[in-house]
């Protein structure tokens, strides 16, 4: 049990890459592909619940990281395999691993073509997504982070829609020309950090303490240089607009499963690495471009839901409505305050499962009738009443009822911003108000979007012939469906266990950025009453 | 503080009904047993709520302190405290006694009105989370978890609306009931941050919770803050002002106010015990508590208050007008409710909070009565809804005959019925307001008791109207309508169950004779025609219960509502305030006069009302209408034209097609066939998607590359 923990993260990360080699060995030698299912999914099972031992410590060490393994890699550039988990990466690392048998399940009669490839990319896919998260070293999380990109680059491309190879090459062109600017940027540290103390190094945590301690300073344009190049990579993977219209696309054409993943996990690493990398190595730019990014996100939140609401198809109503979430943790992320960072990591959370789940209702559905066009359904509650109250509580909760788990990440983001001073340009002029208000009203396109398209689809009478013999929800899209629902309305009404958790890493970055205050951004008060 | 576990009792067990009801009532489809679990629920709410209220350690409502029951903390996070917990003050505990009883009226009137339904036990469990949602939101002892129930209420209210999910308009009707709430539930999340911002609490009562002190938003706004101007620009200075009107808003939305009123009327799509319960006697009535619940902001904010009375006086003389020109029986009664909420919430504007919790009341027993009647009436007419095909209704149905004749004498405003006293002291308060508004002097208060008054008689006369067509003349009961070849398919809402595949809802048969409701139906009905005949006498005010006969037999000092509410009514220390109170204790002559004039005209004109509806309709009462009126003053197309149609316009041609398609993907496709291009020489080796993958890497290659020289140069040299 001692190696087990010891070695966590790693067993992590080499577990699916293991077991992708086995399918591909097991296809050689018995030629039973469908076993290739249930291997993995006993794979991806282990790997979750081996995860759920990061609930030991992860999270609890105030300011510093647990399962941490620190050994060198290339030595001759002074490379280390250097993982751990904070408060800040647990419940992200658990959410990769909690989503991906789901997403196996959710394809189980699906993949016709090349199942072996399919399952091994999926494997490989999460091994780098996990690794995204817990890397520790900057060039080490360029490499999972850029090998997160192959696998659904072929998941898109090969086991997509018709419009595959457009969708895939898109995704890839913009997510992989945002990234080679993080790379320069990584190279710039490593050189700067050897110019300043003659070793060069890739390690964060010891980028961290050069730059805490002053022993590695930048001017401020080189580090508002520094953020962008970082900040460029991030914001066209969360997406950020208008770096968006790769995601619409790639989720339109993506398989079930790939759908779900990119939904649930890629999209964080976005949002995860601003708020990892970006915020902490460079307070200054951060504060300063701080503006720019709320005001992006707000357009974002808007605009997704005004374009959502026209969308002909589900899936990629869906996937707009992506856009106006993570519009909302861009703007928590970038209050600078408690409520609103503590808010945007939840609602990575919350998006990941509520997302999650419409797209798999959208695969339940296009599975039985291979289409997605809100015209071509109505009436589907008589025929499949299940599927319509699920569907309609998976609405609900990324519409942000209370007591299902949008609401908290969306409220905490709002209040987060509304006490933010980061826009405060002088004492009186504070635009935080206005910036809340105005991304407030995402809150109302949301339920416009979503229930005019239940409307349409479920509601009335059964007009299309082809609808009125399908069936409801088997046992096994139950099943799916169930542990998500469980957290959709946990996580609503007992938001604290997470919160607790996250807190201190959350509050050591969020100090980090408020701290060496230049006079505009004081330290963001919590209200102290006597 | 006085701790009470049972106060949780109140809100779980509607909702440990809704839960058995939805999970084991769907697999048993017994119209029994679903039945008892759904009344049962609300029967131990009820119990519960009563024993709280009067019971239980004096009573809630005659404590000065609340009763609390703290149950998790929900969300703690840098100093935002928000608890699942509970409080019954006065206000909660009225409000928690009106909603479980009425509440356990209309459920058990709906076992008799649902009968057959395939979906029985949904729309059981739908009703039990409803009053889940309720009373979570009148019993909650904080700002967010009130925010909870009004966003709970709100999705029960979009279930059950359309809960017959094959009619185009309730579908309709449900999508716009919801997102016209959630505009003003933007209103309320504002508010609620504003109020955090300011006070740094959003709790309602002083309390320790795990040791921890909580101060209320109240008591720290009556300790730290000042009464703002009287100027328009209060309204943006992000103070108690700005709080007022955001929460407002909010209120105008759940309450169906100016803008936000035409969700009301089209959510009559839903059945009729859902119209009943949530669309007149509670949900609606949430924008008016939650008025009355800040009501020490708003004394602090006069101009806040001004635009609320306005707006309440404004929406009620509006939706009069619309009321006396519909012929759908549950459209008048629809409207009817926009304009009692217009009164209640001219009475909040006017300073006049406890006459306004007061109307909240006696027009709960009396709104739920004549939906109630209504439902049976078109459960006696075999679902046929228009009025002009009614008619001698009185011949048949004549225990649904008296119950109604009783709420309509209550609403019309004639004495000793509920609806006189409550109306009659939102007309003299209004008329009095220089007297009694918390912050002195109140611009246009003539004007608004003149709208009132007028709003009074438009009220008398169509509710005449209806009763006239429905119950007395003529049967119509085959009347061909203009413009209709055969019976109208429009206006049947309920006739219609999960299996009906069947729309058109047939004529009815030549011999047809409409048949009394059963037991279930009627009982609820005599009960709520009880109390809407007496349920006023507990707030009889002074300047009517010091008359030397009517004192000989209540005794002088009658108004026992107003005395019970005393707790709530935050006493602000402004000196306008001060003179306000002392007025209202004082009872000079002169005001007791004044007040009794007043009745005696409003007396007057009620029976000029009725008098015009008798006379106008008994003769003719198919009399045509004004088309302005009955098209709803054009508001529905308003909004359609001007609203969301250029919104769509927008979304679809500017932004989507044109900007996401157009603009930032015909950049990149430009440089994708550009680095296409450049691929070129590698044409006859590989196959097109490979090749622009291969010339991708090559070109993002030569750019690192590029980037990585120039930057390492600049760097180390």
């Amino acid at each position: 049990m001692d190696f087990v923990s010891e070695n966590l993260l790693t067993l992590l990360i080499l577990l699916p890459v293991v077991g992708a080699v086995g399918l591909i060995a097991h296809q050689m030698f018995w030629k039973q592909e469908e076993h290739l299912k249930w291997v993995t999914l006993a794979i991806t099972v282990v790997v979750f619940l081996l995860s759920l031992l990061l609930l030991g410590e992860g999270g609890t060490k105030a300011g510093g990281f647990s399962f941490v393994k620190n050994v060198p890699w290339i030595e001759a550039i002074n490379t280390n395999y250097h993982v751990g988990v904070d408060g800040l990466s647990l419940w992200l690392v658990i959410l990769t691993t909690f989503i991906m048998p789901i997403a196996i399940i959710s394809t189980w009669h699906a993949v016709e073509k090349r199942p072996l490839a399919f399952y091994a990319f999926l494997l490989l896919l999460q091994s780098a997504m996990i690794g995204v998260f817990v890397s520790l070293d900057l060039l080490v999380f360029y490499l999972f982070f850029e090998a997160s990109l192959v696998p659904m680059f072929f998941l898109i491309g090969i086991w997509g829609g018709a419009n595959r190879i457009y969708a895939a090459v898109k995704f890839f062109i913009f997510t992989a020309v945002g990234s080679l600017l993080m790379l320069v940027a990584i190279i710039a540290l490593y050189f700067m950090h050897q110019q300043a103390t003659g070793v060069g190094t890739f390690d964060f945590v010891t980028l961290l303490g050069s730059i805490e301690s002053g022993t590695l300073a930048f001017s401020a344009s080189t580090g508002l240089l520094l953020f962008i190049a970082f900040a460029l990579a991030f914001s066209i993977k969360v997406p950020l607009f208008p770096f968006h219209t790769w995601l619409p696309d790639a989720h339109t054409e993506a398989p079930t499963a790939g759908s779900v993943i990119l939904a649930a996990v890629l999209l964080k690493m976005g949002t995860y690495g601003l708020m990892r990398f970006n915020f902490p190595l460079f307070p200054e730019a951060a504060r300063e471009l701080a503006p720019i990014f709320i005001i992006l996100a707000i357009i974002g939140i808007i605009y997704g839901a005004l374009v959502a609401m026209v969308q002909p198809d589900v899936k990629r109503l869906v996937a707009y409505s992506s856009v106006a979430h993570m519009g909302f943790v861009i703007l928590g992320m970038f209050s600078f305050t408690e409520w609103g960072m503590q808010g945007a990591l939840y609602q990575m959370l919350n998006h990941g499962i509520s997302t999650g789940a419409l797209f798999l209702l959208v695969g339940f559905i296009y599975e039985r009738r291979h289409t997605r066009e809100i015209s071509e359904f109505g009436g589907l509650a008589n025929v499949m009443p299940l599927y319509a109250t699920f569907f309609v509580i998976t609405a609900m909760s990324s519409i942000g009822l209370p007591f299902l788990n949008g609401f908290v990440g969306e409220f905490m983001i709002m209040i987060g911003m509304w006490k933010s001073s980061i826009l405060a340009v002088t004492a009186t002029a504070n635009w935080n108000y206005i910036a809340t208000m105005a991304a407030g009203t995402g809150v109302i396109f949301a339920a416009v979007y979503l229930l005019w398209m239940i409307q349409r689809v479920f509601f009335g009478k059964v007009t299309n012939e082809k609808n009125r013999g399908l069936v409801d929800l088997s046992p096994r899209e139950i099943g799916l469906m169930i542990p998500l629902l469980f957290l959709m309305v946990f996580m609503g009404v007992y938001p604290r266990p997470f919160l607790d958790r996250s807190r201190d890493a959350v509050v050591a970055i969020q100090e980090r950025v408020v701290k060496q205050a230049g006079g505009t951004v004081e330290v963001v008060e919590t209200f102290e009453k006597e | 503080m006085v701790e009470n576990n049972l106060l949780s009792i109140i809100i779980f067990a509607p909702l440990a009904g809704a839960l058995i009801n939805w999970l084991i009532g769907g697999r048993l489809k017994n119209e029994m047993f679903s039945g008892l679990v759904a009344c049962g629920s609300i029967a131990i709410s009820t119990i519960v709520a009563f024993y709280l209220a009067f019971v239980a350690g004096g009573g809630a409502l005659f404590n000065q302190k609340p009763t609390l029951d703290h149950i998790w903390t929900w969300i703690n996070v840098a100093g935002f405290r928000a608890d699942f917990a509970l409080g019954m003050d006065p206000l909660s505990g009225i409000y928690a006694c009106f909603i479980t009883f009425v509440g356990l009226l209309i459920h058990i009137f709906a076992t008799g009105y649902m009968h057959g339904d395939k979906g029985f036990y949904r729309f059981f469990a739908y009703l039990n989370l409803f009053m889940f949602s309720m009373l979570t939101l009148v019993l909650a002892d904080n700002y967010l978890l009130m925010f909870v129930g009004w966003e709970g209420v709100g999705l029960c209210s979009y279930l059950l609306i359309g809960y017959y999910v094959k009619k185009n308009e309730a579908r309709e009707a449900a999508k716009k009931a919801f997102v016209m709430n959630r505009i003003g539930d933007w209103g309320v999340l504002m508010g609620i941050f504003l109020v955090f911002t300011l006070t740094g609490s959003i709790s309602f009562f002083d309390k320790t919770v795990d040791g921890v002190e909580v101060q209320s938003v109240f008591t720290y706004v009556l300790a730290n803050m000042q009464a703002e101007p009287f100027t328009w620009g209060a309204i943006i200075a992000g103070g108690l002002t700005s709080i007022g009107v955001l929460l407002f808003i909010g209120a105008t939305g759940k309450s169906a106010q100016i803008p936000l009123l035409t969700w009301l009327p089209d959510a009559m799509a839903g059945p009729t015990p859902v119209s009943a319960l949530i669309h007149a006697a509670t949900m609606v009535t949430a924008g008016v508590y939650l008025v009355v619940r800040s009501n020490a902001i708003y004394q602090l904010s006069p101009t806040a208050m001004w635009i609320i009375a306005v707006i309440g006086a404004a929406t009620a003389i509006f939706a009069a007008t619309i009321a006396i020109a519909q012929n759908d029986i549950k459209k008048v009664l629809a409207y009817s409710t926009v304009s009692q909420l217009g009164f209640m919430f001219l009475a909040a504007g006017v300073g006049a909070f406890v006459v306004a919790i007061f109307h909240v009341m006696t027009h709960a027993f009396f709104k739920a009565l004549l939906f109630l009647g209504s439902g049976s009436v078109i459960h006696g007419m075999h679902h046929e809804q228009d009025m002009r095909r009614m008619g001698n209704l009185k011949k048949y149905m004549p225990i649904t005959f008296i119950t109604m004749v009783m709420g309509w004498l209550a609403i019309a405003g004639i004495p000793i019925w509920a609806g006189f006293f409550s109306k009659d002291e939102i007309l003299y308060k209004t008329f009095a307001a220089d007297k009694y508004f918390q912050n002195g002097y109140f611009p246009g208060n003539e004007i608004l008791w003149a709208v009132a008054v007028v709003t009074a008689i438009l009220t008398a006369i169509y509710m005449t109207r209806m009763m006239v067509m429905t119950f007395w003349g003529e049967e119509r009961f085959h009347e061909v309508l203009p413009g209709e070849e055969h019976h109208g398919h429009d206006a049947h809402a309920d006739a219609y169950t999960d299996d009906d595949e069947d729309e058109h809802h047939h004529a009815l048969p030549p011999d047809f004779k409409p048949h009394e409701s059963p037991w279930v139906m009627t009982v609820p009905l005599i009960i709520l025609a009880f109390l809407s005949t007496v349920g006023g006498l507990v707030g009889i005010p002074y300047a009517m219960s010091s008359l030397p006969v009517v004192s000989s037999i209540v005794g002088k000092e009658a108004n026992h509502f107003e005395h019970v509410l005393d707790p709530v009514v935050a006493e602000v220390q402004t000196p306008a305030a001060e003179k306000a109170r002392e007025n209202a204790k004082a009872h000079s002559p002169e005001a007791i006069s004044t007040e009794r004039w007043l009745a005696l005209l409003s007396i007057v004109l009620a029976a000029v009302g009725i008098a015009i509806g008798w006379f106008g309709f008994r003769s003719n009462p198919l009399r045509k209408m004004p088309k302005i009126l009955e098209d709803k003053w054009r508001l529905d197309e308003l909004y359609n034209g001007y609203i969301v149609d250029p919104l769509t316009r927008l979304s679809t041609n500017t932004l989507w097609k044109g900007f996401d398609l157009g603009f930032i993907d015909g950049i990149v496709n430009g440089i994708g066939s550009f680095v296409s291009e450049l691929g070129g020489i590698a044409r006859n080796i590989q196959g097109g998607f490979v090749r622009s993958y291969a010339a991708f890497i090559i070109g993002g290659a030569i750019l690192v590359l590029g980037y990585f020289v120039y930057y390492g140069y600049k760097l180390i040299g």
